[in-house]
């Protein structure tokens, strides 16, 4: 697919000045997406990256490609829409666990329903980070934040079981310190033809204390093949109350929703000048 | 009578905006019989001509009141009538009050009309919620026991046993056709007429259903002979027009944007918009386009805008409720300066109102939803014919100017049909704006493509993903010239005066159509209005009152400069369909038209009815020469 004069390198996919706090999690992240789309050989001109709004929602900013920087919580409405309209590139859309569990939690389920080709990398640091650190959908129980300040009541969201038991077609989970492993997952879900949740482990080192990069090291399991079914997935997130590392289903059989739709898309080729005449009378018998 | 204040020189080049449309005020008096009557040769009976039909059935819902009316309206549009329609349904599916009228004219028009010749009705209510519409001479058909034919006050009441006569004929379901056959033996339509729709209708369900429903047909002629000989009149048959068509505002908005090369649309369903979305869902697959229904109106608008960024010609449609719900991804399309059209199709709010009524209450918000400063468009058919054509333009201007396009329709237009003329496809091009080509693109050798390049008309030449050398960056952030994040004054400055400048001097093709615009008073409205505010003005005029009409189709950006000349000093009486008049809120707005303007409204959820609007002009014009006596 790729038009592009030569093969791209990390330098073509350099964005803008990165204002990121210093140690935050997201850098990891970043380098993985990048080094995961020079290893596959795809230039910048043949990626859409969508984002929502938040710390995490800047990775349009920070690394060249067709980018859309778009509303809290409407990424991923937003990204298949484009993926709708470009279906020959790769979609991949970035933003926080506020962004796509929270504000975003109903466009979520239905993504993960739909099965488009989109690859949606959630960076979850447990906070509202940009906003200056409120309790998420994914921050644990009984955490103390601004604005549960006698402590979270509300459970955390386990999007990794929900997505595997809504159909999702590849369920993954990354650390960002881990950018090795992270770019080998991110190839596989870009790769994948469907839907692929990344979920990403990402701390927040300004306003969370503790999910930390030492508690993730000293925590997490790592999962070295995906599980052959969704129960056996979602019951090893279970057990280990969500602190897993690596691909955790993959559903390569259900087709995407554009092979699905079972015709070929042509929503941008658009004739200017007069309309079609006959199509016009052609039409018109239904009104006469 | 009233006196013209000051008769203004109406400027010639705006004389392409006036309606060349005919006025049928004497369909308002009652029908004139043909010199001295004419033979009926198939009843041996003399009858009268019609002039034109209003037709009206009621039942509850559930019982075929639609589909009734529609078969009507059609064999009457084949007949070479003019026909205008209108539905009245309630928030469920079965069961409640539903009624639906069928307009028949010699010449066109955009309006129902206000009464009714014959009344068919298949409920307790259809009479006393309609009595007050039948024209002097009309007559009633009702379903009940055993068959009577009374003279009331007024009209001829006729029940007969519809459903035990269908019964009878083996094919209960009939009823309806036998109480359109009493309508044809009435107005002496002649039979082939509705066997063909029968044929039509039933093709599917096989000989004896097409026979069954045949002879309940023949059944009401002879009913009609039997019993109601003394009614009997003629709609002569017209010359047929090829070059007409029958539909609905929704048909037509459909219609125009798949014309126009609309390849995708996603919306939520809700009524009056739906339909849209569903012929739209039939036609777009087949030139591999595409209807999403997705999963809420926020994502209805935020897919379109992101198929639009990525090249598709994008639009969703909603009503009331859900315009709301988009107003954040408005504000979206304005800043990022992405393509889309939205269409609301309003009805009765606030909030969830009344659902399947009529109003055109959502004006304020449309002219003022989503927050921050930023260029939009709003556009208002005021026919069917050019609900076609608009969503053609809005698609169009959309691309062109980079911004969100409103098409404003209302229940009234979009759910009910009009005989229409034929579409011009010569009217509308299609064209998409600057989209930047790769050559264009790799001459200006920029790593971070300028995507918001500052430019004199405000444009600036757009990529579409997947052009080699205009990788660029598109944002709902305040940004710089390449599309990042930048709020220093200069950026946002030079930003938020580039979006501003792009719509200067917009013109729509008809922005407004006018007749009698020199009158002493104008009465101004916009969507279905325009039909019962049509035929009051020529009312009016018949009665020597100086009145014109202007129908406004672009109300963002606001033709001022037309509209000063046209309406200041003028006596301005805005006829519109919600509580506050916020139409004329936004012409009070930009023109110097306080002191002679006033509102006639209605906000019960119904359509105007001509003559409501003729009563109350007359008193408005009344006061304002009290007002002017008074100042002098
Ligand atoms: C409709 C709306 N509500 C609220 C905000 C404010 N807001 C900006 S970012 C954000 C939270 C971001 O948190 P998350 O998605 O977890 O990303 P992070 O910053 O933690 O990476 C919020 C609430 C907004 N921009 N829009």
């Amino acid at each position: 697919m790729s038009i592009a004069p030569s093969a791209p390198t990390l330098k073509d996919y350099r964005g803008d000045v990165n204002t990121w706090c210093p140690g935050c999690g997201h850098f990891g992240v970043l380098a993985a997406l990048q080094r995961a789309l020079v290893n596959l050989k795809i230039s910048p001109h043949e990626v859409i990256t969508v984002s929502g709004i938040g710390c995490s929602s800047k990775v349009p900013e920070y690394m060249r490609s067709y980018g859309f920087h778009s509303l809290h919580g409407r990424a991923l409405p937003v990204a298949q829409g484009a993926k709708m309209g470009a279906k020959d590139l790769h979609v991949i859309v970035t933003g926080g666990d506020g962004d796509g569990y929270g504000i975003g939690g109903n466009h979520f389920l239905h993504a993960v329903r739909r099965n488009m080709d989109v690859t949606y990398i959630v960076m979850d640091n447990g906070l509202y980070s940009l906003t200056k650190g409120q309790t998420s959908p994914t921050s644990p129980l009984g955490f103390v934040t601004r604005t549960t300040v006698y402590g979270n009541k509300e459970r955390p969201l386990d999007a990794l079981s929900v997505a595997i038991a809504a159909g999702g077609t590849f369920v993954a989970q990354g650390f960002s310190s881990d950018v090795k492993r992270l770019t080998e997952i991110l190839e596989r879900a870009i790769q994948h033809r469907g839907f692929a949740l990344v979920n990403v482990l990402s701390p927040c080192v300004t306003y969370n204390k503790v999910l930390t990069y030492d508690y993730y090291k000293e925590h997490l399991v790592t999962v070295e093949e995906p599980f052959p079914t969704r129960e056996e997935a979602i019951r090893f997130v279970k057990e280990h109350r969500g602190l897993v590392h690596g691909i955790l289903f993959v559903d390569p059989e259900t087709p995407d929703y554009q092979t699905a739709l079972g015709y070929e898309l042509r929503t941008r080729e658009i004739d200017e000048g007069p309309m079609d005449e006959a199509l016009l009378r052609e039409l018109e018998e239904e009104f006469r | 009578m009233p006196q013209p204040a000051e008769r203004k020189n109406f400027p010639k080049e705006m004389l392409q905006y006036r309606s060349r449309f005919p006025i049928l005020s004497h369909i308002h008096k009652p029908p004139v019989p043909a010199r001295g009557g004419r033979k009926n040769t198939r009843g041996g009976v003399k009858s009268m001509e019609l002039a034109a039909l209003e037709w009206k059935v009621g039942g509850q819902q559930g019982e075929g009141i639609d589909s009734t009316g529609e078969v009507l309206a059609r064999t009457l549009f084949r007949y070479g009538y003019y026909v205008t329609t209108y539905r009245q349904f309630e928030s469920r599916i079965k069961g409640g009050h539903t009624d639906f009228k069928v307009r028949a004219t010699p010449a066109p028009t955009h309006f129902h009309g206000d009464k009714v010749d014959i009344l068919v009705g298949f409920d307790d209510e259809t009479l006393p919620v309609h009595r007050p519409e039948l024209k002097p001479g009309a007559v009633v058909i009702l379903e009940g026991d055993g068959i009577k034919v009374t003279e009331e006050d007024g009209y001829t009441l006729a029940v007969f046993p519809l459903k035990a006569i269908a019964t009878e004929l083996g094919n209960p379901l009939a009823k309806n056709m036998i109480a359109l056959g009493i309508t044809g033996g009435l107005i002496s339509l002649p039979r082939e007429a509705f066997y063909h729709f029968i044929e039509e209708q039933f093709k599917r369900k096989g000989a004896d259903v097409i026979a069954s429903n045949k002879r309940a047909v023949d059944r009401g002629y002879e009913l009609a002979q039997e019993h109601l000989a003394h009614k009997v009149k003629t709609l002569p048959p017209r010359d047929i027009d090829p070059n007409r068509l029958y539909l609905s505002g929704n048909e037509a908005i459909a219609f125009g944007a798949y014309m126009a090369g609309l390849t995708f649309l996603s919306a939520y369903p809700i009524t009056p918009a739906s339909e849209i979305m569903e012929w739209l869902a039939a036609k777009l697959p087949k030139r591999g386009g595409a209807v999403m229904q997705v999963e809420d109106e926020i994502a209805g608008i935020t897919f379109a805008i992101g198929a639009s960024f990525a090249g598709a010609r994008a639009m969703t449609t909603s009503s009331g409720p859900g315009i709301a719900l988009k107003t954040e991804a408005i504000a979206l399309a304005g800043e990022s300066e992405t393509p889309v059209v939205v269409v609301d199709v309003q009805r009765a709010g606030p909030s969830t109102g009344m659902p399947t009524r009529h109003e055109q209450g959502d004006l304020n918000h449309l002219l003022h939803a989503a927050h921050g400063d930023f260029p939009r468009i709003v556009l208002y058919p005021s026919s069917v014919e050019d609900a076609f054509y608009l969503a053609a333009e809005a698609l169009n201007l959309a691309e062109i100017y980079q911004t969100v396009v409103f098409l404003v329709s209302d229940l009234g237009l979009g759910m009910n049909k009009q005989t229409t003329p034929r579409f011009d496809p010569r009217r509308v091009e299609i064209r998409r704006g600057k989209i930047v080509s790769e050559e264009e693109a790799r001459a200006l050798g920029e790593f971070f493509f300028k995507r918001y390049r500052i430019t004199e008309d405000g444009i600036s030449p757009r990529p579409l993903p997947g052009n080699p050398y205009a990788v660029a960056l598109t944002s709902s952030n305040e940004h710089r010239e390449d599309g990042h994040i930048d709020e220093t004054i200069e950026a946002r400055n030079a930003q938020m005066e580039k979006r501003m400048r792009k719509l200067r001097g917009l013109r729509i093709r008809n922005p407004f159509y006018v007749d009698h615009p020199d009158a002493a008073t104008l009465l101004v409205a916009v969507g279905s209005a325009r039909g019962p505010v049509e035929e009051a003005a020529a009312a009016l005029r018949e009665e020597g009152y100086d009145v014109g009409t202007l129908f406004l189709q672009q109300l963002a950006p606001l033709p001022v400069e037309e509209l000063r000349t046209l309406l200041v000093g003028r006596h301005v009486i805005t006829v519109e369909h919600n509580y506050t008049g916020q139409l004329l809120g936004w012409l009070r707005r930009h023109l110097p038209i306080h002191e002679h303007s006033t509102t006639i409204t209605q906000y019960d959820g119904r359509p105007f009815f001509a003559e409501r609007i003729v009563r109350e002009a007359k008193e408005r014009i009344a006061d304002e020469h009290r007002a002017e006596r008074a100042h002098a």
